[in-house]
């Protein structure tokens, strides 16, 4: 049983697939498979590729509703729940607050800039059928950027294990599903990046099943001024995260666990901790003040 | 009478397990019969050597063991 | 009890719509074969009257494949081929000591058994159905046996209950039966019913109970020794209680299984099954086990053959009937491999009436002691 790793760039990260198989030739088909699922999700919700769905629903904004295939139906169904659980904080429509925010920004907007972009943001605007969406004013985007990595991590898997294979491990920028174990008979060990220090890990965590994600200011981040402000924006305030640094969560799911830490991020300081402890799911969150929280510490 | 109370206590304890948390019980040594084959062998051995017999599913063809 | 958060259950319930997580498992076929080696110990000479004091040495081989047909069906061959050569005990007189002592019979030429079960299952959403029929032959023995069962889950499968039913006609035709004054031909007949319940009580343990009842007619006696008289009818039930659970922290899971048993010939007995599974590493596991058994005597159980009795009466002195309990230790070691699984297991059996929860006056002087070898491969393609 050989140790097969490939690495890739993907959704615009560095990605990583690590299996266990006995042969060669399969082990080929088995990436290539692998490979086309990913691009698959990517070239489907891509932002930059012109054909993707996510164009199509967008370049329809103010205009008729989009029919819409079973995968992209469940998704949205989905990312309806997180919106829910969430209070309103995760929304797949706050991507064009991206537009109140460029780098190299001295100070906040106006209010008036403010106003004209939150106009446009707001899942609950947004209409729904089981086969179709439609995004009632010119102008509003939905953006699958925070659930399909995870979704695309899950579904590798997923295709790993139903071929057979029982000890992969499917790393897409971070987002990360397991299954199985190492040849030694360890679990699969994951190293989380230290939010202040680059290229040094706070903690390095044993993944038995299922997967673990991390959501952090320190790669994807927003300046302005001389602070760091993660990439993740506040859809009611308009104002981006500024409270923990980073949050790694353990759930069985990688788009259980991607949403959990996005969730988290999104949250005020102790409402962010409240939520994480009442998922009873492991975690790590590191804050502004670099203390660290969370059961993952331990390991 | 003890026997009863075991079941009900251990049936109160219940939990609703989810799809995603049944790989544990998917493990080849939690099933009720790991082994069919070994199972089968050893019921014929004790059923022919012993009086008692069944408990579980219905026995299989006898045979003249002495 | 652990509340899991209702935004993990919430997220769990839409994610598992997504079209990646509607997996379904490779339908797989399965050829198990196993090898096993039966001996039994010699019976201290200063026990046997007359005859050899050697014991059953007998060799079994097995063959079973299951395999899918459609998306719907399977279809199940299960073969056994069995050599068995000794001797065993024709009858139970006192010795001189007072202690009875046993007559065995010379020690047999090689003898073999074959049988042969096949069965079908149908599978619906949230059900299964078998029918299946068997057979065994050997050269004074044949049966032939039918069975019926279904099995039920419940809307969440975290509940099963499966009942059948069983009917099993046996043709007895004792060798040497005009030399020795045996019954020349003989019948019997058995039906049975039995139903379980089967319980996952939490994410690392799962409970079985089972009950089953059997009516047995006919010649229930054994054809093979000098005085044994049992009633032509019997009735004999059984309820069960199997456990298992997974110890996490450990990588190993336990079995714990009781059964009690009773019957309308006066025998009631307890047995338990207890096994540590082991798992070292991802392909190793070992499995040490241990069996308590004991067995209250028939009613009509006599420490030696008691001629002076009617006839029509009903007396046996074979030891299993007898009051007397056992102990079986054993060690199973396996490997697995993605498409193979080998295993090897020893297991020791004794009894001594000491163990018995009811014990008889005398310890039987045939009360076996065995040693049982098995080795296992398995492949899934």
């Amino acid at each position: 049983m050989q140790l097969r790793y490939i690495r890739f760039k993907a959704m615009g990260c560095p990605c990583e697939i690590r299996f266990f198989h006995h042969d060669d030739a399969e082990a080929e088909r088995l990436a290539d498979i692998c490979l086309t699922e990913i691009r698959r999700l990517e070239a489907k919700y891509s932002r930059y590729l012109p054909a993707s769905v996510t164009n199509q629903i967008n370049d329809a904004a103010g205009c008729d509703p989009v029919m819409i295939d079973p995968e992209t139906s469940a998704l949205l169904d989905y990312a309806h729940t997180c919106f829910n659980q969430s209070d309103g904080l995760f929304d797949v429509t706050s991507g064009v607050l991206r537009h109140l925010w460029h780098d190299g920004l001295l100070d906040t907007p106006p209010p008036s800039e403010f106003e004209k972009w939150l106009a446009i943001v707001g899942w609950q605007k947004v209409r729904r059928t089981a086969t179709s969406i439609a995004l009632p004013l010119a102008g509003m985007e939905i953006d699958f950027g925070g659930v399909v990595k995870e979704y695309a991590a899950d579904a590798t898997l997923a295709l790993l294990s139903q071929e057979g294979v029982r000890d992969c491990l499917v790393n897409l920028g971070g987002d990360i599903a397991v299954l199985g174990r190492l040849a030694n008979g360890q679990p699969w060990e994951v190293g989380i990046t230290h939010p202040e220090l680059p290229g040094q890990v706070i903690a390095s965590i044993q993944v038995g099943s299922g997967a673990i994600t991390t959501s952090g200011s320190y790669e994807r981040f927003i300046r302005i001024g001389d602070k760091k402000f993660s990439h993740l924006i506040n859809p009611v305030t308009g104002i981006p995260a500024d409270n923990l640094q980073s949050v790694t969560v353990v759930a069985p799911k990688a788009i259980i666990a991607g949403s959990i830490c996005t969730i988290a991020m999104l949250r005020e300081q102790e409402g962010a901790l409240d939520f994480l402890n009442s998922t009873h799911l492991p975690f790590l969150s590191v804050d502004k003040l670099g203390t660290c929280h969370g059961s993952l510490q331990k390991e | 009478m003890r026997l009863l109370f075991l079941v009900l206590v251990l049936l109160g304890g219940c939990e609703t397990v989810q799809p995603w948390e049944r790989g544990t019980l998917a493990r080849p040594e939690m099933q009720l019969d790991s082994d069919p084959l070994e199972t089968t062998l050893m019921e014929q051995v004790y059923e022919s050597k012993e009086a008692a017999s069944g408990g579980n599913g219905a026995a299989g063809a006898g045979c003249g063991c002495n | 009890m652990k509340h899991k958060s209702s935004t993990v259950a919430a997220l769990t319930g839409a994610a598992m719509s997504l079209p990646a997580f509607a997996a379904t498992q490779p339908a797989e076929s399965t050829i198990s074969v196993s090898l096993s080696q039966y001996h039994e110990a010699d019976i201290p000479s200063d026990k046997v009257v007359v005859g050899s004091n050697e014991r059953y040495d007998i060799e079994v081989g097995k063959f079973k494949l299951v395999t899918p047909i459609g998306a719907d069906w399977s279809l199940t061959v299960d073969t056994t081929r069995e050599t068995m050569s000794g001797a065993s005990p024709w009858g139970t007189l006192y010795g001189t000591t007072g202690e009875p002592n046993l007559i065995m019979s010379g020690a047999t030429i090689s003898e073999s058994r074959t049988s042969l079960a096949i069965s079908s299952t149908r599978y619906t959403d949230k059900a299964s159905y078998t029918l299946g029929v068997s057979k065994s032959e050997e050269n004074d023995y044949k049966a032939t046996s039918y069975q019926v069962s279904g099995e039920w889950d419940r809307e969440d499968k975290l509940s099963t209950f499966a009942l059948a039913f069983s009917y099993s006609s046996d043709e007895l035709s004792p060798t040497d039966a005009v030399l020795y004054g045996r019954v020349p031909e003989a019948n019997q007949r058995s039906r049975s019913i039995s139903g379980s319940w089967t319980q996952v009580l939490n994410k690392n343990a799962v409970l079985q109970s089972g009950i089953s009842l059997t009516k047995k007619d006919g010649y229930l006696s054994d054809p093979y020794k000098l005085l044994d008289v049992r009633p032509d009818e019997k009735t004999q039930w059984a309820v069960s209680l199997r456990y298992r659970h997974f110890y996490d922290n450990r990588n190993a899971a336990l079995h714990l299984d009781y059964r009690y048993y009773d019957d309308d010939w006066g025998i009631d007995s307890h047995t338990i099954d207890l096994s540590w599974h082991q798992n070292l590493g991802v392909r190793f596991q070992l499995v040490p086990r241990i069996r308590i058994y004991s067995q209250a005597e028939a009613s009509f159980f006599e420490a030696a053959d008691d001629y002076s009795l009617p006839r029509d009466q009903p007396q046996s002195s074979d030891y299993r009937l007898s009051g007397y309990g056992a102990l079986s230790v054993g060690l199973k070691a396996i490997y697995k491999l993605p498409a193979w699984t080998v295993s090897l297991s020893v297991d020791q059996y004794r009894s001594d009436e000491r163990f018995g929860h009811n014990k008889s006056q005398y310890e039987h002087p045939a009360l076996l002691d065995f040693t049982l070898t098995n080795l296992g491969l398995e492949y899934r393609f």
